[in-house]
């Protein structure tokens, strides 16, 4: 899978806002097994790129191109299709069901489209330090081990890209580092691309280009 | 995906408003079993009726004379031509057709079986006019047998004053094997025909015989080639129309009413069932109303979850299927229930209140299995389109 940007500007961006950016207003594709990093300060339209990319918004001009297939044109049916083969996301505001346990919020994904066994989120959960809020009420959870939850959800499943929208915020550097290289394991795993946003370059990412926006 | 239902609702709120919930699935097992049993009763007295029906084709048969009176008699009281073509012209009448009679004289007898012989008459009206008219009713120059359509009143009365005269008692069936031998006289000549009766008329009081026949006779022995009928059959949508019956009392002719209380009576009971399953039809759809807002509450309740769910790469269609496909096993279980019910309250009626009908069946009809299933589908599609119209709204 590939995905292009075609001159992908926000409509809400001021005049002149774009222009030093190595990436709105640019044509750009990105490839399968290649790691971007993508680093901006706050307000300079992070998430809102990762929403553009997934297709939860369409507020910016130009194209966004999922194999030559323009998302704009997408209807939620084919958006479906692509979320459970080949895009997987981390949202910073992580979405989660924190009504239900963790390991039903875990296991909702899997089922969706299962890329490992069941036994393979109690290993994850153990690795990233949560195995024993497996059981629990996610609202019960601290917003560090819910992020933690949200990057093993979004792990469950097959893909050709994981958006990583500013994944680490509430981890420390050791659970940074740790969360960091199981996904680096998955994706390579998959043969897959990570593109990942933040404030600054996290240097334990090994990233084939940097982009600052 | 390897999903059920099973795997999203815990995601759903779909325990909530069980109150609004129960009083749906309550309502429409009502509704549907007042509308399938409506159906069967109003088969039921379709069947019932049928015998003594002078409707045919949702239309009544009535006969009509001029009323004889003081002033008239005397007179010349037979319809003619112009009046009965005046009738065909009144919007509330369909059609109208002369009840030709004899114009010579005509003696039965029935041979050595039934010391018995009398004058009679005969009349002859078209076929459209007669309830049973099968088909060796039809007489043609040289035949030697006449077919006669006999009234069912007459063989009563005949079955009445019989056994003070000596005479055996004739069922329809022996009355239709017995042998008659008519005598048709007139100034012309005279001619022995043998004639058998081939069917009883509810609707008409008289002994038909084929027009043919009757206009033959009347030509060769009384050189009458175009008699004229005391009595007109008329055919109508309703005959207690009160428009026709001003017209008819303005025109001072008579009507049989008795020959039209059987289809009153049947009318009025049909309209109480089909009024009934009106009444059934609303509370279905009512209650229809109440699942479709328990439904949306569900669905606006676990707006979230849902947003999250197709957010995840959950796909709409397999969510508004899923959803809806979860409340099939209960309109089922609820429309079987009234089927049976039906079946039941049909049990009761022949048993408690029609024990002696036996021409109703034991089992319900077949029609009302059919809509009870056209029910299911709808509730199933409207559930369906339901669910996926307040989905793709999220």
């Amino acid at each position: 899978m590939q995905i292009s940007l075609q001159q992908v500007v926000p409509v809400f961006f001021e005049a002149g806002k774009a222009d030093a950016s190595q990436l709105w207003n640019q044509n750009i594709s990105f490839n399968k097994g290649e790691n971007i990093h993508i680093v901006a300060p706050s307000g300079s339209g992070k998430t809102s790129f990762i929403h553009f990319l997934y297709g939860l918004r369409k507020d910016y001009s130009g194209n966004i191109l999922y194999d030559n297939n323009d998302i704009k044109n997408f209807d939620a049916e084919k958006f479906s299709t692509w979320r459970q083969q080949y895009i997987s996301i981390i949202f910073q505001d992580l979405r989660l069901f924190t009504e239900q346990t963790v390991l039903q919020n875990l296991e909702i994904k899997r089922l969706l489209s299962p890329y490992h066994k069941e036994s393979r989120i109690a290993t994850m959960a153990k690795r990233l330090g949560i195995e024993s809020k497996l059981g629990k009420l996610c609202n019960t959870c601290s917003y560090g081990e819910q992020q933690r939850i949200a990057i093993i959800r979004a792990l469950q499943q097959p893909f050709d890209f994981l958006l990583l929208d500013e994944p680490f915020s509430h981890l420390d550097e050791n659970n940074r580092q740790l969360a960091m290289q199981l996904m680096e394991e998955e994706a390579a795993e998959r043969n897959a691309a990570i593109i990942l946003t933040d404030l600054k370059k996290i240097e334990y990412f090994k990233a084939e280009k940097i982009l600052y926006l | 995906m390897n999903l059920s239902y099973k795997n999203i609702a815990p995601f759903l709120s779909a325990g909530q408003n069980k109150a609004s919930r129960w009083l749906s699935y309550i309502g429409l097992g009502v509704g549907v079993l007042l509308l399938l049993s409506s159906i069967q009763m109003y088969h039921n007295i379709n069947h019932l009726i049928r015998d003594k029906n002078t409707r045919k084709n949702g239309a009544d048969f009535i006969s009509i004379t001029k009323t004889i009176t003081n002033e008239n008699m005397g007179k010349d009281n037979r319809f003619t031509d112009a009046e009965i073509s005046g009738l065909k012209t009144q919007s509330f009448i369909e059609d109208a057709a002369p009840l030709k009679a004899n114009a010579f004289k005509v003696t039965a007898g029935a041979g050595d079986m039934i010391p018995f012989s009398t004058d009679i008459f005969v009349e002859a009206i078209n076929t459209n006019f007669i309830d049973t008219v099968p088909e060796s009713f039809q007489w043609k120059e040289g035949d030697a047998l006449v077919p006669v359509i006999f009234s069912t009143d007459f063989l009563e009365m005949y079955n009445v004053f019989a056994p003070s005269w000596d005479l055996p008692q004739l069922s329809e069936k022996t009355a239709t094997s017995l042998p008659i031998f008519l005598r048709c006289s007139g100034h012309k000549g005279e001619r022995q025909y043998r004639a058998k009766i081939v069917a009883f008329s509810d609707r008409i009081n008289s002994v038909l015989v084929p027009e043919s026949f009757l206009e033959k006779q009347n030509k060769d022995l009384e050189e009458e080639a175009n008699a004229k009928a005391s009595r007109v059959f008329i055919k109508t949508k309703d005959a207690n129309n009160p428009d026709l019956l001003s017209f008819l009392s303005q025109k001072e002719f008579h009507v049989n009413k008795d020959k039209t209380k059987f289809g009153r009576v049947k009318g009025v009971l049909q309209s109480i069932v089909s009024g009934l399953a009106g009444f059934g039809v609303l509370v279905i759809l009512l209650a229809l109303v109440l699942f479709s807002f328990y439904l949306q509450l569900m669905i606006a309740k676990s707006k979230d979850n849902l947003q999250l769910l197709l957010t995840l790469g959950y796909s709409p269609q397999w969510l508004s299927k899923t959803v809806a496909q979860k409340w099939i096993p209960v309109y089922i279980t609820i429309i079987i229930v009234a089927v049976f019910l039906t079946q039941l309250l049909h049990w009761g009626f022949q048993y408690f209140v029609m024990p002696a009908r036996e021409e109703l069946s034991f089992f319900i009809d077949w029609i009302v299995i059919v809509i009870a299933a056209l029910l299911l589908i709808l509730s199933v599609a409207i559930n369906y389109r339901l669910v996926r119209k307040s989905l793709h709204k999220l």
